[in-house]
């Protein structure tokens, strides 16, 4: 509990007649990679751009090293969907474009020096002077994931980083992510739809009923060990226990427990369930 | 404008003591021993070197009047001397650079030949003359001062002195006439068998501007035909050169407008001259040098020596023996920009009629400088007869103010050419004579007008 | 089938079309036989060539009209006297204005844009008049700048101004206002502070349109110039054009519709490269 980075505290987002969910409680630990799943509408963009303070929650309060966040910041960096790449800028432009917003007094050597070695560590040193019409889907998100690491951010925040890419091209990228989230001790936030890729990455997996009124109907501990390859994933025991219970929850449980929370539901503690051990 | 009171004082009282409209000075302008505005620029001095206190001045003129006050004064000042000097106006010109903006047209030629054969230079100026686009925009650079003097429509100053067409009266004057004669009426091809116009009902003709010679002529002409020239004609008013490609396009069936564009018609084969306009006035003013009254109280000697460039170059230009010579030097791209031959016919006055016969019309166009003030008041009362002034006017007042026939002649005499000694003749127009001193009856006895 | 155009290939056609349109105008302004009863020669001689002959004096020929360009461009800068100088002079003069009144009008039209694109209520606020303003042609602005500014050089240029702006304006309040939302959420996340934003990622990413505001605006000015020297007189090529007209010399008028519109496609396609420079793809 101590060593929480992130407290989401009671937030909540409605719309004249529409409430898409409120009374959501949660953390995240510092070293911690915690995903978000459910159906589309449910308000998890809306979440994470409520993280990110691109958005105002209509109530309820997000803290970050025990402070109240008011707007964006360089410390909550961002991945989005699309790679929001500037088209006009090369692949070392764009991280350069970052790493100087983070160093506003750095000279133009030392930021270009940053850039290049945030690409390294994303595998694109060759492609650093290429234009994103240049580049593959795959190799823009990486930017992407470059430019964000380059701030060295408290917080990362995914908002379905992988949604947009083909399937094997998804594959090699969320492995890449795994192991430079894990290497670097990197707290990160995901939300996402894609269940394996959940169960990759993540320590944690809140899951949210649909809306509107969705809530955090439970929190699943992911006890598989690390690392976690493709490869082995399917094969680790508990790995379908899991994926079952999770599929369970995507499948039927998001509607049916849509709507109003029964009357035990505690919106600050949310049911936990620990599998994958 | 003869004011000599700032305009902050609100009351519009002038040397005259009498109060009147902007745009014109006192009604006892000019003093009558013929020295002309420049002489009367030393009244105004004299009676401001008396009182120089401006609200003692203004009293003491309304309660005696500019008359009795330079009586006064002149019992111990000399100032008959002083005006006379003033109007010799032989020390050097205060500015040399001039600006004189003109129109291409045979109208224009002692302005424009005044240029190439050193008339200006003669007398110590510099002057750049320029070709305008239009007689809207001669007026309009004039009023801003990029021009010093222009070439512009006799009936141009008189309108702008009474606030006819412009958005504010600004006293103008003619301080010679360009040209006399020198327009003609011409019709399409297909109208040769219309000579009548009595025939003309229904016709399109273009006249160059609204306040022009050509407008009252066309207008008089009709009118004593029988025609309406606001109900049984249209009238537009067309840029010159326009006149013929209208012509030519059959968008007009005719125009009286200014040379060399009657004989341009002829020359490409698309009109014929019907009229000289020679035969309808002979004498008649067409257009004008003129400048702003206040240039004769702020540069009087760049002001008479330019005066006397003009009315120079206006004589030579009326010597028929000079017209070929003329017609060479203005006939270039930098000035009128047309056919040697069709300026040449224009003004030595052998040219072809357009109807297979070579006329010989020596002063088909003539060129003499004196604005006599009977040119003015015809032109008042043609403005009187078509609505274009609805006030009543005071014929002589204006036209001694804006027809500066005095200074002018000083001019004249000074270079040794005859001097008529009246400022006012009567004059046979359309057949009609025309007394300048009944303005009123003339008006009355033309039977077709808008009053 | 092969979508390509050979570029050789559309030369040839535009070529041909060229030489059949020419060629049809030469054979078109032949005059006719002379007609009616023979003129007595000293008559003939007072008049022009075709009028000798009974007719009206033609549009001239392609073949005249190359004649009287080659004497034109073999002197283009020559000044003998206020009002004849060369073509070439008069094409500088008109230059210069379209110039200033151009350089002037994005100078007030991008940073106004840039405001009016980033905030709605700006733009709400003066878009009625913007819409006003801007079908007025330069022909009714040309009488107020005289009137007010008095000073027909300064005119040309206001009406320059005046008409130019818009295209400018407009396209760079839009470009501006439609950088996609995910960039300037990027820049937001990265704490970019609002210069930084402005310069370095709307400024570019507008770009594009505004540059394409500027193509307009040129096509414009080039235009405005020649409608306002015809007004006004004195230099360039309008008022070249008008001098021209005065002589009844068609031949003229034609070359110098000619030039002005190779002035004008040199323009557009200066502006065409710097567009390119600055053009992203995604």
């Amino acid at each position: 509990m101590g060593n929480k980075i992130v407290s989401v505290e009671g937030i909540a987002r409605r719309f004249p007649g529409l409430t898409v969910f409120q009374d959501v409680w949660f953390g995240v630990e510092r070293g911690e990679f915690v995903c978000l799943v459910g159906h589309s509408g449910c308000g998890k963009t809306t979440i994470l751009n409520i993280l990110a303070g691109l958005d105002e929650p209509s109530g309820g309060v997000v803290l970050v090293d025990g402070r109240e966040i008011t707007g964006p910041s360089l410390d909550r960096a961002v991945i989005f969907q699309g790679h929001a790449l500037m088209p006009w800028l090369t692949a070392e432009q764009n991280v350069a474009f970052a790493v100087s917003c983070r160093n506003p007094s750095w000279p133009k050597h030392r930021v270009g020096d940053a850039a290049r070695e945030a690409l390294s560590r994303v595998g694109l040193t060759s492609a650093a002077d290429r234009k994103p019409s240049q580049l593959s889907g795959g190799m823009k998100q990486r930017v992407g994931i470059a430019r964000a690491l380059s701030v060295a951010p408290k917080l990362l925040l995914m908002d379905e980083p992988f949604s947009a890419l083909d399937a094997l091209t998804r594959g090699s990228l969320q492995e890449e992510v795994s192991r430079l989230v894990t290497d670097a001790g990197q707290t990160a936030f995901m939300i996402t739809h894609d269940v394996d890729e959940a169960i990759l990455l993540a320590d944690r997996i809140l899951l949210m009923t649909n809306g509107p009124e969705a809530r955090v109907a439970e929190v699943v501990h992911n006890h598989l060990p690390r690392p976690r390859t493709r490869a082995d994933l399917h094969h680790m025991a508990g790995y379908h226990p899991l994926r079952d219970h999770i599929m369970d929850f995507l499948i039927t449980r998001s509607r049916s427990l849509a709507g109003a929370a029964p009357a035990d539901y505690d919106a600050r503690n949310p049911p936990a369930v620990h599998l994958g051990g | 404008m003869a004011r000599l009171f700032d305009r902050s004082l609100s009351v519009d009282v002038c040397a005259c003591g009498v109060s009147h409209g902007q745009g014109f000075a006192c009604a006892e302008e000019a003093p009558r021993d013929g020295t002309g505005e420049l002489g009367q620029a030393v009244n105004e001095a004299a009676i401001r070197a008396v009182f120089p206190q401006a609200a003692t001045r203004r009293a003491m003129l309304t309660t005696f009047g500019a008359g009795t006050l330079l009586a006064a004064i002149e019992g111990f000042l000399p100032l008959q001397n002083a005006r006379e000097a003033m109007a010799q106006a032989t020390g050097a010109p205060e500015k040399r650079d001039l600006k004189i903006g003109f129109i291409p047209i045979t109208c224009a030629t002692p302005i424009i030949m005044a240029d190439p054969m050193g008339f200006y230079r003669r007398h110590g100026l510099n002057v750049e003359v320029i070709r305008t686009a239009g007689w809207a925009v001669i007026r309009d650079r004039s009023i801003a001062r990029e021009f010093d003097a222009a070439h512009m429509l006799a009936p141009m100053p008189v309108a702008m002195s009474l606030g006819v067409g412009v958005a504010a009266p600004i006293p103008w004057a003619v301080a010679a006439v360009e040209n006399i004669n020198g327009q003609a009426i011409t019709l399409a091809n297909k109208h040769r068998d219309k000579r009548n116009p009595a025939d003309w009902r229904g016709f399109r003709f273009a006249v160059p501007f609204d306040f022009s010679i050509h407008n009252y002529l066309l207008r008089a002409y009709v009118a004593e035909a029988g025609i309406d020239p606001d109900r049984d004609i249209q009238i537009r008013s067309v840029p010159p050169p326009e006149m013929v490609a209208n012509l030519r396009a059959d968008n007009i069936d005719g125009f009286l407008g200014p040379d060399p564009f009657n004989q341009r018609a002829v020359f490409d084969g698309v009109g014929f001259i019907h009229l000289l306009t020679k035969e309808l006035w002979d004498g008649h003013p067409c257009c004008a040098f003129a400048v702003p009254r206040s240039m004769i109280q702020e540069t009087p000697n760049t002001f008479a020596a330019l005066l006397r460039a003009i009315v120079e170059a206006t004589v030579h230009s009326n010597a028929q023996a000079n017209r070929r010579e003329v017609a060479a030097a203005i006939s270039g791209p930098n000035y009128l920009n047309q056919p040697l031959t069709v300026v040449e016919q224009v003004l030595t006055g052998t040219f072809a009629d357009g109807l297979g016969q070579v006329r010989r019309v020596p002063d088909r166009i003539g060129f003499d400088p004196f604005p006599w003030h009977s040119m003015a008041i015809w032109i008042l009362t043609q403005m009187r007869r078509w609505g274009q002034l609805t006030r009543e006017v005071d014929y002589r007042a204006v036209a001694e103010q804006t027809f500066l026939a005095l200074d002018a002649g000083r001019a004249m005499r000074e270079l040794g050419i005859p001097v008529p000694d009246t400022t006012m003749r009567s004059v046979t127009i359309l057949g009609k004579t025309f007394d300048p001193t009944q303005p009123e009856a003339y008006l009355a006895s033309q039977t077709i007008r808008r009053n | 089938m092969n979508t390509q155009v050979s570029a050789w290939r559309a030369a040839l056609l535009s070529l041909t079309i060229l030489a059949l349109f020419l060629g049809a105008w030469e054979i078109a302004v032949i005059p006719p036989a002379a007609t009616g009863p023979a003129l007595d020669p000293e008559y003939a001689a007072l008049l022009g060539q075709a009028a000798a002959q009974g007719q009206q004096t033609p549009i001239p020929p392609p073949s005249a009209i190359a004649v009287r360009l080659v004497e034109l461009l073999s002197d283009p800068f020559h000044q003998r006297g206020t009002n004849d100088q060369g073509i070439g002079i008069q094409i500088a003069w008109s230059l210069w204005r379209v110039m200033a009144g151009f350089l002037l009008a994005a100078a007030v039209a991008i940073p106004l844009g840039f405001v009016i694109g980033m905030s709605p209520l700006l733009n709400a606020a003066l878009n009625p008049f913007i819409q006003v303003l801007r079908p007025v042609s330069p022909l009714a602005w040309m009488p107020l700048a005289l009137y007010t500014i008095q000073d027909s050089s300064i005119s040309s240029i206001f009406v320059i101004f005046i008409c130019s702006v818009w295209p400018m304006l407009l396209n760079t309040a839009f470009g501006v206002a439609s950088v996609r939302r995910e960039w300037l959420n990027v820049a937001r996340t990265l704490e970019a502070g609002r210069w930084r934003t402005a310069m370095r990622v709307i400024l570019p990413a507008a770009a594009p349109t505004i540059l394409t505001g500027m193509r307009i605006s040129i096509g414009i000015a080039w235009l405005v110039i020649v409608a306002a020297e015809m007004l006004v007189g004195g230099t360039g090529i309008g008022y070249w054009v008008w001098n021209q007209w005065n002589n009844l010399s068609i031949a003229d008028i034609v070359i110098a519709i000619l030039m002005i519109g190779l002035v004008g496609l040199a323009l557009d396609r200066l502006l065409g490269l710097i567009a390119s420079a600055v053009a992203w793809q995604e």
